[in-house]
Parts: structure tokens; C-alpha cells; sequence
């Protein structure tokens, strides 16, 4: 017989299938605060920068967006996630700072230091 | 001083030191000195971490990685390759499958998450809220596909009495023995509730765990269904938390295309739904049985207990209501067990608890940390202390039910017990940290003015009593203040507390009782002194010019009520009569020539 653990474990691989077929195995993973504090703060507008440079060609990215990580001070924030590397996690993110990170972090691995928290 | 980029904790338990721990300590000097990283890195000793069979053990953060069963020669590689070139070396680290923490791995934010342990809010953060393959890939609806495989309701009822739970929605009632009223009820027709009206100032907690990762909450709740023997969940919500409400209905309606919800669940015979219903965002309302009253389509009022709503609940049918926190917890305690919950935090109370931390800190955010944590861990370690060199006054728990706390204790180790005993409250988990430049009589005056306006009304303690307080309290910051005013505060609240009706009044004294046990001497100046030394109660304040004054006339040109006279590079001064006490000249002049007094 076909156990409810059963059921969910193929439930699982789904998942995680589609979310891999979406691109989770990219290089970097970017992911957007997005609770209603960070959209207070303004990290719509840096979730459209993001967007906007995928659909303007910018490849081995996985973007997704997240709850709130309790940084209230610090928000919006971003973070970049690299397989087996340390993450990093930037704080108080504009528009104008997203199109930097994308420029320098994402397309040259250049981490802009001073926006880290 | 150089920045600090490592924070290394080796285990020091027995275990661990009798596999050597104590060698590594000392090998991990060594190279540290011989890389010149001594500066970069603290090495910070904790007693045992659970691990013993993976012994010795060592974190490393940011990123959480957990070495174990090292050796000495393991050290070198660990510190080239973490520690320079930032790459973890995966052949040693631990991988564990169970639920809480997940996070440590994504943040590489020491001070800030390094004392927090991360159970309800274990996905809030990383997973897409809105994307219920996230929460599926993270061993989601696990717990419920065992409960529906292996466990009898029975079973999960002991489960949950053994994890030790208690009510996180404040007054800390045993979440097990809850859950054992209302499943000895008759059936079958039975509810569960998801209260999530949080309606302290300053507090977000439910909103923040609802946003980040609702699926947990919807989780718990079939699985408190299947325990009770019920078959509709409610999630009782306020209307003010549009984003919150839609990631919710977005999740149901995920959960139902799953099969996780609806008629039997997962193939099995246990078929639940849940509903939303809409709060109005009146503040009793957070109060069970006024709950109840507003999903019943009644007036917002409490009433009477008991009988209690495990026996008589919505629509006279046996409910069992939790708090969102409580319910984010129950997946945790299904799948990593009811022992291993109740190995963390202190005898009394376990587990975990998100506060919001707000007001004069300069970290403020959410955290959850491990029962028994102490408040100044909490303010100084996690919270980054005060902001602008201040000093810290008093911390606020509890929100307009709890109390304030000053420095002494600060050394409290938060359970429901020990608040208690300081004079406040767990409560559902505001904090807010208070620095010298609040007014605690005027602060108290908020909390009434809040608890006044939301009373429903229906029991004359708590609607003329809180009332009168604020009168009373409204006088004495306005310097109008008599003599017999603090006794009289006193002796209200004590009556307030006693015979109200509900939650709401019998709390709604003690931001005033506590204040004026702890910080008596400023509620005398009030009185006596007509002074308040915060600066804050306008009508005992006074701005003066003094001789600093270089007459450049910034302060008249500003001064909204023309109180400021005199001749241009004289110096100026204020007409008391015509002073609103706005404090604007206060803040324009360049030359510290205005007097706050």
C-alpha cells in the first residue's frame, strides 16, 4: 500500500525538480527580501532591478524572493548565495546599489565590501 | 582593532575532550598565529552541543559550518582553506536533516544570529513564501505525512506533551495538555483556531512568520486537527495585514491543488480544510473567547472561563485555539521529536521565542532565541546595544499587557516564570528597549491611553478603571499632578487586575504598577518636582537663551509662533507666555544657545 510518506516523498522530488528546471543550479542565487517591512522599505523597486537585468540577458542567476530575516534596520536586503562559499548578505539596497551589485558582484565577482552587513 | 571575520566555538564537553578537544584547541592556535589571523578570529569554548557521537566538534561562522569528528591534523586544512580562502571543507562537515537552524548556513551574520536558534522562523528568510515547492524540498508536510502514516492521534498528543510546549501567544498554558481536552471531547464536529490577531504596539511576529513561511502554520494545524479529531481549521487574521493574508490564501489554495488539504489528506482518511476569517484589528479580540465571539459574527466581547473553549468553544463545539507561533512549532516537534524540543531551554519552559525587537537598539528586528537566554544577551549581544552612546533604561516586554524592566534586570533569563517574577510579562513577544531620553510616566500614559481605547467595555473595571488611570496620569504629565496621585495609581491598578474580566484588563495596569515600583522617584518629580528629567512632558519643560546667543535669528525665523524676539546679532529671547514648547528652535541653532529645562 502507497503510505501518506510515500505520497510526500515523490511530492518532494517534484519540488525539487521544478524548482531545479527554474534554475536553482545557476552559479549565484539572488534572493530579494520581500515581507511587507522590506516592501515598506523599498525592496520592490530592487526586486524590478533584478528582474529587469534577467530579462536583459543576465544568465546563471537564480532569483527568488524571501520572507523577512529580522534585519528591520537594514532593510531592504539582498543576499547572493554561491555553492560551498560563504554568502553574502547586503543591507539598506536601492535601486542605483542593486545595478551596482548586479555590474560588479554577480557579472565580475567583485563584492562591494562596504555594503555588507 | 581589526575587524573580527571569524567566530570559531569548539566544544568543550566531556565527550568532546576526552576525544581531544583540547589538542585542537591548542593545534588551532598554532596555525591561527602561524597565518597571522590571531586578530580576525575568536574562539569561543561551549558546553556540550548534543553531538557526542560526532565528537569533537567545531562551528564555524558566518555560514554555520559544523566540523565533526576531527583530528588534529585536520586543523591546517581547515584554516587555509575556510579561514583564507573562504571554502568550507565539505568532506567534514556535518550534514544533519533535522528542521531547526537551516538558516545558519545562508547567513553569514555573527553577532546578529550567532546566539539565536532558529526553530518557528527556521524558514523565514531563505524559502519563497509564495512557492510551495520551496517549502515541499525543505522536508515540508513531512511531520503531517507521518502523523497520517504511523502516528495514532493519541500518539501526537503525547508527542506534544512530552516536547513540554507552551502557549506562545502569552500566558504559556500547556500546548499538550490543550490538545488532550479537546480531543476527549465529544465529536464529532470540532474546531481549530489559528489566532492570528496580533495586535501589540511594536510586535510582528505573527505577521513576519505568516510572510516568510506560511505553509509551517497551515502544516501544524492539520496535524492538530488529525490530534483532536477535527476537520475545519480557522485562521482568525487582521484585515491590516493584506500581504500576510494573501501569501496565506495562496498557500491554501496550493496545499488543496496538492492534496494536503480537502478530503483525505494525502491518500489517507483524514479529510480537513482550513478557512480564513478577518479581524476588524480590535485588540481584545487577540482574547479567546472574543475571538470566538467575532468568527461567530457577535460583538468582539470576552466572556467568562470556563467553560473553556476546549469544551465550549465556536458555535458551542469543542475548538482548540493555538497561536501562530505555537502551531509553527508542532512540524519541528513531530519530525525532530518531543525529547529533543524539550532538551532546549530552561525547566519550566522550552523551546524557543521570537521577539520583535524594537525601539532604542541599534539592531532591531526579529529574533528568536532559546528559552533562558538572557535579557542582556538579547539587548547588548544580539541587539548591538544602545545606539549614540545612551544608556539603557528599561526594556519593555509584552507589550501593553507586560511590564518595564530596569538594569537589574537585565540578568534575567527569559521564561514565563522568571518575567513574571521581575514583575512583567512573556506576552506574545514585543521588546522594546528604552534609553534615558523616554519619559517612563509618559510612556506608561501610552500603553493606558492604548489599552483605554481598545477596552471593549464590557466589565466597569476596566472601562472606568483604565480610564480614570489615564485622567490621573494625563494630570501628572501635564505638571498638574497631586499629591496622592502615585498612591491612588497604585491602588486602582491592584483593583484593575483583580476584577476584570479578561486578559485585557487584568493586564492593562501593569506598564504603570511596574513603572512606578521601578522608576518611583521620577513619578515624585512629576508630582513634587514638576520636572520631568527626560525632557519630555512639554508643559514642565522650558527653552532659554543663553549667552551663546550670536543673534543670527535662525531660531525666530523657525519658531512657529513668533515667541522668539530680538534684534539681529543680539541676543534673543523666548516669550514663555507664547511658547508652544515645540522644541524647534532646540533643534535649529547652530550655536547650543537654547536651554532645555
Amino acid at each position: 500500500m502507497v503510505t501518506p510518506l510515500d505520497i510526500i516523498k515523490k511530492k518532494r522530488a517534484g519540488a525539487v525538480s521544478r524548482i531545479i528546471s527554474k534554475g536553482y543550479l545557476s552559479t549565484k542565487r539572488v534572493y530579494v527580501g520581500m515581507a511587507t517591512c522590506e516592501i515598506a522599505a523599498g525592496s520592490k523597486d530592487v526586486m524590478e532591478v533584478f528582474r529587469q537585468a534577467m530579462a536583459n540577458g543576465l544568465t546563471d542567476v537564480y532569483l527568488s524572493q524571501k520572507g523577512c530575516a529580522g534585519r528591520c534596520n537594514l532593510e531592504p536586503t539582498v543576499e547572493i548565495v554561491e555553492e560551498g562559499k560563504i554568502p553574502y548578505k547586503y543591507g539598506k539596497v536601492t535601486p542605483q546599489r542593486a545595478k551596482d551589485i548586479i555590474d560588479k558582484h554577480i557579472k565580475k565577482g567583485e563584492v562591494i565590501h562596504e555594503w555588507l552587513i | 582593532m581589526p575587524k573580527i571575520q571569524f567566530k570559531i566555538t569548539l566544544c568543550d564537553g566531556t565527550t568532546c575532550i576526552r576525544k581531544q578537544s583540547k589538542q585542537i584547541h591548542q593545534v588551532l592556535d598554532r596555525e591561527l598565529e602561524k597565518h597571522g589571523l590571531k586578530d580576525k578570529v575568536s574562539i569561543h569554548l561551549s558546553g556540550c552541543l548534543g553531538m557526542c557521537a560526532k565528537g569533537p566538534v567545531m562551528i564555524v561562522n558566518p555560514g554555520y559550518a559544523i566540523y565533526g569528528s576531527i583530528t588534529e591534523k585536520d586543523i591546517p586544512e581547515i584554516v587555509e582553506s575556510h579561514l583564507l580562502n573562504n571554502k568550507p571543507v565539505a568532506r567534514l562537515i556535518i550534514r544533519e536533516d533535522h528542521l531547526y537552524n537551516r538558516f545558519f548556513r545562508i547567513f553569514g551574520d555573527v553577532d546578529f544570529f550567532g546566539k539565536q536558534m532558529r526553530i518557528t522562523l527556521r524558514n523565514c528568510g531563505i524559502i519563497d513564501p509564495e512557492n510551495i515547492d520551496d517549502y515541499l524540498s525543505l522536508r515540508g508536510y513531512e511531520a503531517l505525512a507521518k502523523v497520517l502514516t504511523d502516528m495514532t492521534p493519541e500518539q501526537v498528543v503525547a508527542e506534544v506533551k512530552k516536547s513540554g510546549l507552551r502557549g506562545r501567544g502569552g500566558a504559556g498554558f500547556p500546548t499538550g495538555m490543550k490538545w488532550e481536552f479537546t480531543a476527549k471531547q465529544p465529536g464529532p464536529e470540532k474546531y481549530v483556531i489559528c489566532n492570528a490577531d496580533e495586535g501589540d504596539p511594536g510586535a510582528f511576529m505573527d505577521r513576519s512568520a505568516i510572510e516568510g513561511d506560511p505553509h509551517t502554520v497551515i502544516e501544524g494545524m492539520i496535524i492538530g486537527g488529525y490530534a483532536v479529531g477535527s476537520s475545519k481549521g480557522i485562521v482568525y487574521i487582521r484585515a491590516e495585514y493584506p500581504l500576510a493574508i494573501k501569501r496565506l490564501e495562496k498557500a491554501i489554495a496550493a496545499a488543496r491543488e496538492q492534496g494536503l488539504l480537502g478530503k483525505n489528506i494525502l491518500g489517507s482518511n483524514f479529510s480537513y480544510d482550513i478557512e480564513i476569517r478577518l479581524g476588524a484589528g480590535a485588540f481584545v479580540c487577540g482574547e479567546e473567547t472574543a475571538l470566538i465571539h467575532s468568527i461567530e459574527g457577535s460583538r468582539g466581547m470576552p466572556r467568562p472561563r470556563p467553560p473553556f473553549p476546549a469544551v465550549s468553544g465556536l458555535f458551542g463545539k469543542p475548538t482548540l485555539i493555538n497561536n501562530v507561533e505555537t502551531w509553527a512549532n508542532i512540524p519541528v516537534i513531530i519530525l525532530d521529536g518531543g525529547e529533543w524540543f524539550s532538551s532546549i531551554g530552561t525547566q519550566t519552559s522550552k523551546g524557543t521565542k521570537v521577539f520583535a525587537l524594537a525601539g532604542k537598539v541599534n539592531n532591531t528586528g526579529l529574533v528568536e532565541v532559546p528559552m533562558g537566554t538572557t535579557l542582556r544577551e538579547i539587548v547588548f549581544d544580539i541587539g548591538g546595544g544602545i545606539p549614540n552612546n545612551r544608556k539603557f533604561k528599561a526594556i519593555q516586554t509584552g507589550g501593553p499587557s507586560g511590564g518595564m524592566l530596569p538594569s537589574e534586570y537585565l540578568d534575567t533569563p527569559i521564561d514565563y516564570e522568571s518575567l513574571a517574577k521581575a514583575g512583567s510579562i512573556m506576552g506574545s513577544g514585543g521588546m522594546i528597549v528604552i534609553d534615558e531620553d523616554s519619559c517612563m510616566v509618559n510612556l506608561a500614559k501610552f500603553f493606558i491611553e492604548f489599552t483605554q481605547d481598545e477596552s471593549c467595555g464590557k466589565c466597569t473595571p476596566c472601562r472606568e478603571g483604565t480610564k480614570r488611570m489615564l485622567e490621573i496620569l494625563t494630570r501628572i504629565t501635564e505638571g498638574k499632578g497631586k499629591p496622592g496621585d502615585i498612591e491612588k495609581l497604585e491602588r486602582l491598578g491592584a483593583m484593575i487586575k483583580k476584577s476584570s474580566l479578561c486578559g485585557l484588563g487584568q493586564s492593562a495596569p501593569n506598564p504603570i504598577l511596574s513603572t512606578i515600583k521601578n522608576f518611583r522617584e521620577e513619578y515624585e518629580e512629576h508630582v513634587s518636582g514638576k520636572k520631568c528629567r527626560a525632557g519630555v512632558c512639554a508643559a514642565m519643560l522650558s527653552y532659554t537663551i543663553n549667552d551663546s546667543c550670536v543673534g543670527c535669528g535662525a531660531c525666530k525665523r523657525i519658531c512657529p509662533v513668533s515667541a522668539i524676539d530680538g534684534v539681529r546679532k543680539e541676543k534673543h529671547r523666548v516669550d514663555q507666555a507664547k511658547c508652544i514648547k515645540c522644541g524647534q528652535c532646540y533643534q535649529t541653532c547652530k550655536f547650543s544657545a537654547i536651554d532645555k529645562a
